[in-house]
This record gives C-alpha cells, sequence and structure tokens, in this order.
C-alpha cells in the first residue's frame, strides 16, 4: 500500500512547503481545526542597500518595476556600534516605546519582522496601525521583513513550545540570518569587515536577551541601547513604565486595590446568557466618579458609582457589567464633584498605604446615598452596575498638564527621574501617573501621554511621556493639543497625495475647446447668471445659485456645486486621505482642510469671473414653490459674482438695485422663504444652539471681540436651496442605488430624552412640551415663551437640541425605508450634496449622482455596502469631532478674548446641583458651573429641592438659584493654583428679577 | 440477524462441499494457509487527513481498503431536567470540593446522539440496509458502555459532537465489518480534540495550538488505558472456530458471529491489579451479533441419487424439498439450516476473549500502529 499522505521525501521542493495548523474559535461559537500550507520562498529580499544578490532575485511586479531598497548602505553609529547598526525590535519592545521609534532623532534603519508586525497587531489595534504608518515613511527607512515566508527564517514551533517562545525564536533566527547574509553581502562586494553594519535585536524581555546571548546575537534592552543615544534623558522617558514598575511592586507584595477582572470565557459566557453586560463606558462630565453604559437590555443607561465599581475602566472602554442588585439601584447624582478638587495634593510617588477610595470621596459619595434613601419611594432609582472587565481599552495619546503639586520641589532643577501626577485635558479621563527625568521642564506645559497599563494594586494609571507640545496658553501648543485631543489628522498632506493633483497647478482651467474630453457630457452653463453667496472671507466656494424667469411664468433655479470628484478619483491616494479626513476642521484661527488647498480654495472653489467645472441641479418651480421638474447635471460655469451674506442683504435690500443678478437673488429669496414655510408645516424644527464668532485680529490673529452670530435672510436664502438640492440628489441616488445609497438620517429622538426638559418646563414654567412628533414638538417649542424675556425661547430650544440624537450617514442597504427619515428637516429622505470640498461623504453622493445620470460608471468603492458602512461610520466620528473641536477652539478664544477683563453680564440657570448650577451666557455662548463655595466663604448652608430645581442657600450667603432664572454673573479669567490652567470664572453678582 | 455479505459468491455446490470438507477437518485446512485464528496480514496508517480530528486508513490483503475520518463540533446540550434539583441544601459538613466533583463525575455523562455516524459503500445507497446495519453495529458497540460518549463531555452546558465518517474504498468483496471497524478504532485512537482552556460551566474556549490538543484515548506508557471497542468477525464450520474468514470461507459458514470486544482502563474496575500480570489486558465483552451467513443462500448440490444424469430419478418438486433436509451425504453440499448452538456460540467468545486470545492479539497489533 502506498502512504496517501503527502510525502515529503519525494518531492524536490519539499523544503519550501511547510504547514501551520491551528485551532480557531469562531464568533459563533464553533472550533475548528484549520491547516493551512505554508510555501516558503527564497527571494525575499533583506532590502539593504549594502546588498547585491537579493537586488537580483528580488521579485518584480506586473510592470517589472522592483521596490527599491530601504535600509541605508552606511546606516547611523553609536558608541557600542560604531560601525553602524541595524534595529531589530521584538513585540514588547514596539509595545513599550513606539513612540521612540517615531523619533526624528534616532531609530533609523529598522527592520520589522512580520512575526512581530502580526503580533502587535493582535496585542494593539492603534499600535499596529502607527507602526504602518512609520513604515510607510521614506525617511525613516523601516523595513518589514516577511521572515516567516522565507525558507531560512521560517520557524517551525516546536513540541511544548508557546507561541511568544516560538516568536522569540523568530525573532533571534532572523536577527541571525541577517548578520550572516550581510556578512556574506559585504565580502562578497569585497568591502571590508568594518563597514558591515550590526545587526541589534532590542527586547524588553529578560528570557529573550538571555538566549541571544547565548545564541551570539548582538542584543540589548531598550532603556540600555537608549542610554546609549544623545538625548537619552528625554528618550528614556518614552519607554513604558509597565515592566520596571511591576517588578518594584511585587517586591512589595502590595495588596490590589481593585477587584480583578473576569476571565474572558466568564465574560463571553456572562453576555451571552445575559448575566453581564457589554457597553462602551462612558464618565459624566460633571462627576468623575460617575460613569453610565448604554446597554440593550436596559431602556435607561446604568449607572456605575464610585471607584471600585468603575474598576479601571476609562473613558471609551469597551466593557462588561454585572448589574447590582435592586437595592443599591440610585439616581443620578445632582452633585458635582471633581477629581481635581477632591484629590489634590496627593504624591504621585507615594505607593503604600493608598485607598482605592480615599475619604473625602467617600464622603463625597455618602451624602449622595444619604439623599437617594430619604427620597427613594418616589424617586426613579435608575440601575447601577460594577465594571467586571474590560474587552478592549480605548486608550489613545492624552493631552493634559503636569500637577504641580505632584512636583516635588527639590527636584524641579535636577534630573533625576520622579513620578508626577498628569492631569487630562479631558475632566472625564483619570490623573495619570508618569514617571519622568523632565519634571522640571515640562512643567507648565502642554504635553501628550499615553496609558501604558493600569493594574490592580494601582490607583491611578501609569503612563508614559511623549512630547511636550508648548507652553500652555499659547495659541500653538492650545491648537494643537485640540487637534489632538479632538484626533484631526493636522499633519501636512504626504506626497503621495499631493502627486494627484492637476500637473498644471493654478495655471489649471476649463479646457477651452469643447472637444476636450473634459466637455464629455457637460452642458454650458457659462451664460447664465449665477452668482455665489457665503459668509466673510469664504475662500472653498462649494456652491453658486442662479434663477430666471421662464416664459411660462415658472423659475428656473439651480444650484451649483464645485466638481470635487473630478478631480478627486475613487481609490487614489488622495481618495484614501480624504476618506481618512472625513471633513474639513474649522478652527477660529485655522482650517484643516480635508482635500488639498490647490484643489479647495482654487481649481475646485467656484471662484468669481472664472470658469469652473460644476454639478448642477436645476429645477423648474411654480411661483408656489411646487417643483415642475428637476435635472441632475455635470456642467461648466462662470460665477459673476461672489457675496457675503451681508453684501448680498445690502444689495437684495437696495430698491435701486435693477440689474439681473439681483432681481434674481429676489427671486430666489421670495422662493426660499414659501420652500421654508412648506418646511415648517411639515413639521421642521428650529432649534438652537449658541453660536458665537470670534472676531480676530487679522495680523496676529489674537482675539478682539466676540459677537453673536445674527441671522439674516440671505442666510436662509442659501440654507434653502441646498436643502431642496440635498433632498432631490437623496431621492435621485435612492432610486438609483437602492442599496447604497449614501444618505443622511437623523433618528427621532426616544420620549425618554425629553422627560428631564418636559418635567422641567413643566414645574417652572407650567408649560407643555409635546414630543410624539417632530411637528408637535415644533408648535409646542413655539409655545414655549415668555413675554418678559425673549431669550427664554432660545434657552428651551438650546437645551432641546441637547436632547436630540445626532444626525448620522449611513448606507440605505441598512436601514428600512421609514427609518430614513431626517427628524429635525421633517424630510423624508436626505443626503448632504452641497459642500464636496469640506465633506467626504458630498463626495461619495457625487459619484454617485454621476453614476446615476449615466455620465460615468459607478466605481466599486461605492458600489459596495461593507464599503461604505465603513467609511460612514468613520465619518460619522470625524463629523463629531470636527465640531466639538470648533467648539472647543472657540471657548478657548472665549476665554483668552475675555482674559484680564472682568465683565458683568446676564445669564440663565441652565442646571440645578446640589452644591452648585450651571450658568449659560448667551452673549458669549458659554456656559459654567457656579459651586456653593464660590459663593462665600465659609460654604453656605444651603437645601436643594429638587422637585422645583431651586437651590436656596443660608448662613453666609442667603441666594436662591433656580432653574431658568436670570442672573446677573461677573465673568473673569482665573489661573487655579493647584492646576495652572486658566479657566473662565463666573461669579454670581445677583439671582436677578424673576421673569 | 444482520444481512449477509454482499455478493453472491460464485462457486458450484461441489466446490462449496469442497471447501466445507477441508474448513471442518481436524486441523482446519483453510483455502489460503492459516491457522484458524491467524488474521490476513494489513496495512495500516493514522492521520492521513489533516483537516481532520482523526482519521486513519487500512487496506487488507485481499484489496479492500477504508478511510475513516473524524470531525468534533461543539454543540450546546439539551438541558436536562433531571439534575436540577439535586442536594439542593445539604447540611452536612462534608467537603465542599469532594462533593463538588463527586457531582461532577455523575453528571458527565453522555449521550447516544453525540455520535453520529456514516458508512459509505461503493454501490449502495445510503438508506440500503447494508451500509445502515453496517454503522448500527459499529456505533452500538461504541456505545455500549457509554464510557466512550462520556469523554464528550466538555461541561453541562456544552459537548462535542463527533461525526464519524466511514468510507470504505474497495468494493466490499468480503464482509467489511471488521474492516470498517478496525480502520475506526485506529482513527478514534488518533483524535484529538482542542484542549480547553476555560472553566467549569463557561462558554467554551479552546487553546489555539493544535499541538497542545489532547487526545480522545490518552495514551500512557506505564498502564494500558482504556481503547476504543474493536468488531471481529467469527465464524464456525461444524465445530471449527474460523476468524477473519475470507469471501469463500464465509459462502460455507454455518455460523458468523460479529464480536465487539472493548477495553477497560486499568483502575478503573480496581482488579486484575496483579504485579506480575505485566501488560494484561482487561477485556469486555460489548456485543454479540449473529450475521446471516451467506452460505444458506447457496444453491444446494443434487445428489446422484435424484440426478436423472447420473441414473437417479429426478424427485417432485415437493419432494426434493423434504429429502434434501434429511439428507447427509457425503460430498453433496448442503446450506445450512437452522440457527447456531448455544455451546458453540459460548466456545467462539470463549476463543476472542481467553487470556492470549484473538482479541488480544489484533489489540496489540493495532496498538503498534504508529500515530501520527
Amino acid at each position: 500500500m502506498t502512504s496517501l499522505k503527502r510525502s515529503l521525501a519525494s518531492d524536490p521542493y519539499a523544503s519550501n512547503i511547510s504547514s501551520k495548523v491551528y485551532v480557531r474559535s469562531t464568533k459563533s461559537g464553533k472550533v475548528q481545526k484549520i491547516v493551512r500550507e505554508l510555501y516558503l520562498r527564497q527571494d525575499i529580499p533583506c532590502s539593504s542597500r549594502l546588498c547585491s544578490s537579493c537586488l537580483e532575485t528580488a521579485p518584480r511586479d506586473a510592470s517589472g518595476a522592483q521596490a527599491p531598497f530601504i535600509l541605508s548602505e552606511r546606516p547611523a553609529g553609536t558608541k557600542a556600534y560604531p560601525q553602524g547598526h541595524y534595529l531589530v525590535p521584538d513585540t514588547n519592545a514596539l509595545l513599550n516605546a513606539l513612540d521612540l521609534f517615531e523619533q526624528t532623532s534616532a531609530f533609523y534603519d529598522v527592520i520589522i519582522l512580520q512575526t512581530v508586525l502580526e503580533e502587535l497587531r493582535n496585542r494593539s489595534l492603534p499600535l499596529y496601525n502607527r507602526l504602518i504608518g512609520l513604515t510607510k515613511s521614506e525617511e525613516k527607512r523601516f523595513y518589514v521583513f516577511f521572515n516567516d515566508f522565507r525558507l531560512e527564517t521560517y520557524v517551525i514551533r516546536d513540541e511544548g513550545e508557546s507561541i511568544n517562545d516560538r516568536n522569540d525564536r523568530a525573532v533571534r533566527r532572523a536577527v541571525k540570518w541577517y548578520s550572516e547574509h550581510l556578512t556574506q553581502a559585504v565580502k562578497a562586494a569585497g568591502g571590508s569587515s568594518k563597514k558591515i553594519p550590526a545587526i541589534v535585536m532590542l527586547s524588553d524581555d529578560k528570557e529573550n536577551l538571555k538566549k541571544a546571548k547565548r545564541d551570539g546575537i548582538q542584543a540589548c534592552s531598550l532603556s540600555d541601547y537608549v542610554g546609549g543615544l544623545e538625548n537619552a534623558d528625554q528618550l528614556l522617558d518614552m519607554i513604558s513604565v509597565v515592566k520596571e514598575g511591576r517588578e518594584l511592586r511585587d517586591a512589595k507584595a502590595a495588596e490590589s486595590l481593585y477587584q480583578e477582572y473576569f476571565s474572558v470565557s466568564k465574560m463571553m459566557t456572562g453576555v451571552k446568557n445575559g448575566t453581564l453586560h457589554q457597553g462602551i463606558f462612558n464618565v459624566s462630565p460633571y462627576n468623575y466618579l460617575e460613569g453610565s453604559i448604554r446597554v440593550p437590555a436596559f431602556d435607561k443607561s446604568l449607572l456605575i458609582l464610585g471607584r471600585e465599581n468603575i474598576n479601571r475602566a476609562v473613558e471609551g472602554d469597551v466593557v462588561v457589567v454585572e448589574v447590582l442588585p435592586k437595592g443599591q439601584w440610585k439616581e443620578p447624582s445632582t452633585k458635582i464633584i471633581e477629581e481635581e478638587t477632591i484629590n489634590k495634593d496627593e504624591n504621585a510617588d507615594a505607593e503604600d498605604g493608598e485607598a482605592v477610595v480615599t475619604e473625602r470621596e467617600r464622603r463625597a459619595l455618602q451624602e449622595e446615598v444619604k439623599k437617594v434613601h430619604s427620597k427613594s419611594s418616589e424617586g426613579r432609582p435608575q440601575p447601577t452596575a460594577r465594571v467586571v472587565g474590560v474587552v478592549k481599552r480605548n486608550w489613545r495619546q492624552y493631552v493634559g498638564h503636569v500637577d504641580e503639586s505632584s512636583v516635588s520641589q527639590s527636584v524641579k532643577q535636577g534630573r533625576k527621574q520622579q513620578t508626577v501626577f498628569l492631569i487630562p485635558m479631558d475632566k472625564r479621563i483619570p490623573k495619570i501617573r508618569v514617571r519622568t527625568r523632565q519634571a522640571g521642564e515640562i512643567l507648565g506645559k502642554r504635553v501628550l501621554v499615553t496609558i501604558d497599563s493600569w493594574d490592580r494594586d494601582s490607583r491611578y494609571p501609569v503612563g508614559h511621556f511623549v512630547r511636550s507640545l508648548g507652553e500652555l496658553e499659547t495659541k500653538g501648543a492650545e491648537t494643537e493639543a485640540l487637534l489632538l485631543e479632538y484626533d484631526v489628522q493636522y499633519r501636512p498632506f504626504p506626497k503621495a497625495v499631493l502627486d494627484c493633483l492637476p500637473v498644471e497647478g493654478h495655471d489649471w482651467k476649463v479646457p477651452e475647446s469643447t472637444e476636450d474630453p473634459g466637455w464629455r457630457g457637460r452642458r454650458d452653463l457659462r451664460g447664465l447668471q449665477i452668482c455665489s453667496i457665503d459668509p466673510i472671507g469664504c475662500q472653498d466656494i462649494d456652491d453658486a445659485l442662479h434663477a430666471r424667469p421662464l416664459p411660462n411664468g415658472n423659475f428656473e433655479v439651480g444650484v451649483h456645486i464645485a466638481d470635487v470628484s473630478h478631480f478627486v478619483k475613487p481609490n487614489n491616494a488622495m481618495d484614501a486621505e480624504a476618506s481618512i479626513r472625513g471633513t474639513t476642521v474649522y478652527l477660529v484661527d485655522k482650517r484643516i482642510d480635508m482635500l488639498p488647498m490647490l484643489l479647495g480654495t482654487d481649481l475646485c472653489s467656484l471662484k468669481p469671473y472664472v470658469e469652473r467645472y460644476a454639478f448642477s441641479a436645476i429645477w423648474e418651480i411654480t411661483p408656489n414653490a411646487e417643483i415642475v421638474n428637476s435635472e441632475f447635471t455635470k456642467s461648466v460655469i462662470k460665477s459673476r459674482e461672489a457675496f457675503s451674506y451681508e453684501q448680498a442683504q445690502i444689495r437684495v435690500d437696495d430698491a435701486s438695485q435693477q440689474d439681473k443678478l439681483t432681481e434674481a437673488m429676489r427671486t430666489l429669496l421670495m422662493l426660499s422663504k414659501k420652500f421654508k414655510q412648506k418646511r415648517m408645516d411639515a413639521g421642521a424644527l428650529s432649534l438652537s444652539s449658541p453660536e458665537v464668532r470670534v472676531e480676530t485680529e487679522s495680523e496676529t490673529s489674537d482675539p478682539i471681540d466676540i459677537k453673536t452670530k445674527k441671522h439674516l435672510d440671505t442666510m436662509s436664502l442659501v440654507e434653502e436651496f441646498m436643502l431642496l438640492a440635498n433632498t432631490s440628489v437623496a431621492a435621485k441616488i435612492y432610486e438609483a442605488f437602492p442599496q447604497t445609497a449614501m444618505l443622511r438620517r437623523h433618528g427621532a429622538p426616544p420620549k425618554t430624552n425629553f422627560e428631564e426638559l418636559g418635567n422641567q418646563l413643566k414645574v417652572k414654567r407650567g408649560l407643555e412640551l409635546r414630543t410624539s412628533s417632530s411637528k408637535e414638538l415644533a408648535d409646542s417649542l413655539d409655545g414655549c415663551v415668555d413675554p418678559k424675556e425673549p431669550f427664554f425661547n432660545t434657552l428651551v430650544r438650546i437645551m432641546a437640541t441637547r436632547c436630540m440624537m445626532s444626525a448620522e450617514y449611513f448606507c440605505s442597504g441598512t436601514q428600512a425605508y421609514p427609518e430614513f427619515r431626517h427628524y429635525g428637516l421633517a424630510s423624508e429622505i436626505y443626503t448632504h450634496f452641497t459642500s464636496p470640498i469640506r465633506r467626504y461623504a458630498d463626495l461619495v453622493a457625487h459619484r454617485q449622482l454621476a453614476a446615476a445620470i449615466d455620465y460615468e460608471p459607478l466605481d466599486a468603492s461605492v458600489r459596495s455596502k461593507g464599503k461604505l458602512e465603513a467609511v460612514c461610520k468613520n465619518i460619522n466620528v470625524r463629523h463629531r469631532n470636527a465640531q466639538q473641536a470648533g467648539r472647543a477652539s472657540i471657548e478657548y478664544y472665549v476665554g483668552q478674548a475675555l482674559k484680564g477683563r472682568i465683565v458683568e453680564e446676564e445669564g440663565f440657570v441652565m442646571k440645578v446641583f446640589s452644591n452648585g448650577f450651571v450658568v449659560f451666557v448667551p452673549r458669549f455662548g458659554i456656559e459654567s458651573l457656579i459651586r456653593l463655595r464660590d459663593l462665600a466663604d465659609p460654604e453656605p448652608e444651603s437645601t436643594f429641592d429638587a422637585e422645583n430645581y431651586v437651590l436656596k442657600t443660608s448662613g453666609s450667603r442667603e441666594v436662591e438659584a433656580e432653574l431658568f432664572a436670570k442672573v446677573v454673573v461677573r465673568i473673569s479669567d482665573v489661573k487655579e493654583e493647584s492646576t495652572g490652567k486658566r479657566k473662565v470664572k463666573l461669579e454670581l453678582v445677583k439671582t436677578g428679577t424673576k421673569l | 440477524m444482520a444481512p449477509s455479505a454482499t455478493q453472491q459468491v460464485l462457486l458450484s455446490p461441489a466446490e462449496l462441499s469442497y471447501l466445507h470438507t477441508s474448513l471442518s477437518l481436524t486441523p482446519t485446512i483453510r483455502p489460503d494457509g492459516r491457522t484458524p485464528s491467524q488474521f490476513r496480514p494489513l496495512i495500516a496508517e493514522t492521520d492521513i487527513l489533516p483537516g481532520t480530528n482523526g482519521s486513519a486508513r487500512i487496506c487488507f490483503a485481499d484489496g479492500t481498503e477504508a478511510i475513516v475520518g473524524i470531525k468534533a463540533e461543539v454543540e450546546k446540550s439539551r438541558p436536562s431536567y433531571q439534575d436540577q434539583n439535586i442536594g439542593g441544601d445539604d447540611d452536612d459538613e462534608e467537603d465542599e470540593d469532594t462533593r463538588r466533583s463527586e457531582k461532577e463525575a455523575e453528571q458527565k455523562k453522555g449521550l447516544n446522539e453525540w455520535v453520529e455516524m456514516s458508512v459509505e459503500i461503493p454501490g449502495f445507497r445510503d438508506d440500503d440496509p447494508m451500509p445502515v446495519f453496517l454503522a448500527a453495529m459499529i456505533s452500538e458497540a461504541l456505545l455500549a458502555d457509554g464510557e466512550f460518549t462520556r469523554r464528550l463531555w466538555i461541561n453541562r452546558r456544552f459537548h462535542w459532537k463527533l461525526y464519524l465518517d466511514i468510507l470504505l474504498l474497495s468494493q466490499p468483496l468480503s464482509y467489511p465489518l471488521p474492516l470498517l471497524s478496525l480502520t475506526t478504532h485506529l482513527a478514534l485512537l488518533s483524535t484529538r480534540l482542542p484542549k480547553l482552556k476555560s472553566e467549569q460551566d463557561e462558554d467554551p474556549l479552546f487553546d489555539d495550538d493544535w499541538e497542545a490538543s489532547l487526545f480522545l484515548y490518552p495514551r500512557t506508557t506505564e498502564t494500558t488505558s482504556a481503547r476504543p471497542p474493536v468488531t471481529l468477525l467469527v465464524m464456525a464450520v461444524k465445530d471449527n472456530i474460523i476468524f477473519d474468514p475470507c469471501k469463500e470461507e464465509l459462502a460455507v459458514a454455518e455460523v458468523v458471529l460479529a464480536v465487539s470486544i472493548g477495553e477497560r482502563s486499568h483502575g478503573v474496575g480496581g482488579v486484575g491489579m496483579d504485579i506480575d500480570a505485566g501488560k494484561s489486558r482487561d477485556l469486555r465483552l460489548l456485543a454479540v451479533r449473529t450475521i446471516d451467513p451467506p452460505s444458506r443462500l447457496t444453491p444446494p448440490g443434487v445428489p446422484n441419487a435424484s440426478n436423472t444424469a447420473t441414473g437417479g430419478t429426478a424427485a417432485t418438486t415437493e419432494q426434493t424439498s423434504t429429502q434434501r433436509e434429511t439428507l447427509d451425504e457425503e460430498g453433496v453440499w448442503q446450506p445450512p439450516r437452522g440457527g447456531a448452538k448455544r455451546k458453540l456460540i459460548a466456545a467462539m467468545i470463549k476463543k476472542v476473549l481467553e487470556q492470549g486470545g484473538v482479541a488480544e492479539d489484533v489489540l496489540e497489533g493495532l496498538e503498534a500502529v504508529e500515530l501520527g
């Protein structure tokens, strides 16, 4: 009988074939044995410029081109390796100190092994992505070597060997191979042995280092290696402290402060059974000891109270929680608890004798419990829960500043390593313990840190310092901090992206000859009286309009949108970059573009007096604003004028202006009012959010003044036609691609969202908020007026806006048609089409519309549901971040504008706590907290009437703070002693006349 | 009684009679010269299918060949109601741990439905009686003592489900039961299940390293450990007991038995721990099935007395049937009639199980097959 097994002995290529056998557990609980055959090769190049043999055999792509070799022929040397060296980090070296590798002062010529890369991907996706970024950048010379596919470096797992040991062995084998290979290569080229670079393995694993020594491989630990570099002190800080710290603590055998997490299988079982719940952990912005988590099993979100229950979860982590018994259910707190005030003056170095919950924290929480007990009879307690495990950490880099009080005076100058606390800018993130040698230097600066770990025996997470952004309160540092904090991509566009721009640059023009391929399928609309209306100083003009009467008494109205999709072709580098950026971010003094400047502000921008490509939507509309028909076409236009809203308003109002352009604008204005009325009748909401504009000095962009935005008719003119264009396009692309149309929806908010506000209005004003439909809501919001206080209506609208869901992009195949509804606009279907220069969603809609009118075939990337979903997910996040960054920027500038000034201003009470209240100042669009202890010294006694939303104080100062009440506050700025942070501070001058 | 073999052997009554006579001699003379308890040589290998949890292949010298592949899948157990309130509130100060482990052992019961077997034989539909009976006989032996399904228990909520795919590659030249059973035996020996990492009643989580996986029948070098059952085919002609019959021998068999034997691991029963016994086996009889011998369907010989060609007188049809049953003439083939005698069956079983008997030989031979 001949064996049926694949006999390797008889096969001449046997050594090239190996197989990998492993067990795969699928999500559905299946367990499969997987056998993979590996075909090992010998033509994977070492990519060193010293080597000529690899150059000959390295594979070429279809066009015969070879990937250029990356590793330098003369790599930098150090004291230990004067002949120059290539680095080969192992996985834990990268995990502990990826920040080091991103340095520009050292860490060049690095070989990343496939083994290491794959292991890193399994351990930490964000780090993996950063590393991939590094390997893409040409100047750092990082090379990914596929050692598991190269015959000489492939390692078969031994019996009883753990996978980690196997991987370590693979790393050592690759290092060994590299050094032998390069020795050979240099000798073959006739070079002296001094020219052979050392191959240095970097590892933090003692065992691995020991074995490397045994095998005769050059290896060294990260700290030893960095110690030999020039700016060692600064670099040493970037090594994660995890290991060191742990050893230290092991010695002390400190007791654990937190409960251990459940095992993964236990959590999975629990979640599946419904005994445990999984969700994203959120921390209340007012109380750092209160977290909440939304799980599908409960209508209301679960509360997680206190440090012990939060159990090392950090904002944004995906956690598994266990619901506590009903007896422990509570109401969300009505008290403000801030970490910096309760736990200040802690010593960061003190390790022993710390309890999880400090005495002060305990007291703060206890008071709350008491209160809950007293009124539990009628209260609506919310279920509480305890974190039992973290499924996925969503730690990122955090911006913050060093807590001055945690730095010991004696070492401020010195270079001694010490532990300091870093207070993140985001209040929801706990203090981070950081070991640094540069405490003195980074004091008073905005710094970037990452969290490395949070062990059971440490009260605070441990992290390491990444880099300093600059002095606190300098524009550069604060802006960069904002961008980092909101994850905005602000690096300049890489070369690959710029390569996608038209070669003519700014000289690009619409081709003169209409025979040119660029004119194919385009309509010549250069003869129309088109103009654009935008805010002052707008450079990226997305849209332009025209209107003209038709012989039958109707009007022809056109909306012309910049034809970005002509310049940004799907799937090139520029498209990829734009889809990652998702949106342009507007800060007060800065704009971070989604597309390179050349396109955004010139070639795509519908500038006046020049011919531009456009995508036009043209309707025939009756004088009663009924749409007779609509059509979409690619076109070439020539805008006659670019107006600002103000200019346009003046021109429309000026009766002496009788030219065609002004007439057209009047027509548009007339129609837009009718459209708006129709929309309102259908139940569209007019919501409000505090909007202010910071006027800056043009040269230095220092803030001069703050103005609330004024509303002009011309603004709603533009808005109405953009809405019209968006809605028509949405219907068109949905008709053409019912499964993959890129749309935007705004879900109806759940009733419970309005419960609180409705109750507040009822108690305080006797007003009723009906929320059964958007029409009802719009009507009842209209009814919320106080004849004596015109701002009251706006205030209610601002608060109502906060109860809404946020609108989101989605792919039409993922929702049922009734779910497409845009609640706020009361439109059945909606998309974004009108701002392709600054929003990626619009670009996708453009491509889809172009395909829908048979202008061009639909690209695969906008046809695949899966890809579109991923795009939607990303741009939804980016969109939100961009908004928040914009707001934060305004907030910062408002603070700066007020610096050194003291202003008295009217404000309104927006929220009442048992120990303070929030005041909103419309003039500056700021809201801030006034605590009881700010009112007077000593802190006045207080009684809090939660049912009536009234906080009464007595004793040292008698004040009655009531919800919606008008107050006068003194606005000043203070620099907090402990934190070195400048803040807008509100002081209560008087509780104003009751409304 | 299980249906008999597959194809009719095309032998004339004279040839059958000759075979029968030579087999009933003492000592027996078999057509291929084997001793009565000698097996035909076979070639075996395991782990031939990399994608399965365990697999084996056996070739008999007569050209019959079988492959068995075993796949395992995690399955949710049906909730059982019987063990919900066992020992709810025992006030005894009994040791918690021992009680729990006792309880666990008690609950660690398997169900027969955790094993699914399919037998495929070329030329047969899967609902033909032949494959169905073969599958039934093999699984009967496997499930007889409940020990096997217990090995598939993961925890109270989950178990392994085993799919045994038994495939005869060649034509069924002789009765394929022993071949299939031996191949299944080897495949089960080589079967490995991923190692469990989770504890107690959690959703099972397994080690992703295949090398770490555990044998379904763990082997230790010191003691003989439990082995999957084998089913042997034993036949008798007169009082001669013959093992591993070839198809010609089956054509004249008077009694055919399928005897399934299993082996208990030492220590479980607590018996047979003689020091000098060394590797003596603790064999157990799991099942015995009689098989309808194909000889019954062979055409009877015609004695000279009733053959007109030789000068006899042909009997009428009614007469033939009565005459035939009473006839006892040497050299004239008579298909066997009636069942086996109890004494004979007992002797056959004894021959299988006795120390140094056939079963031990077979198991020893199979043990020598290298795993992996």
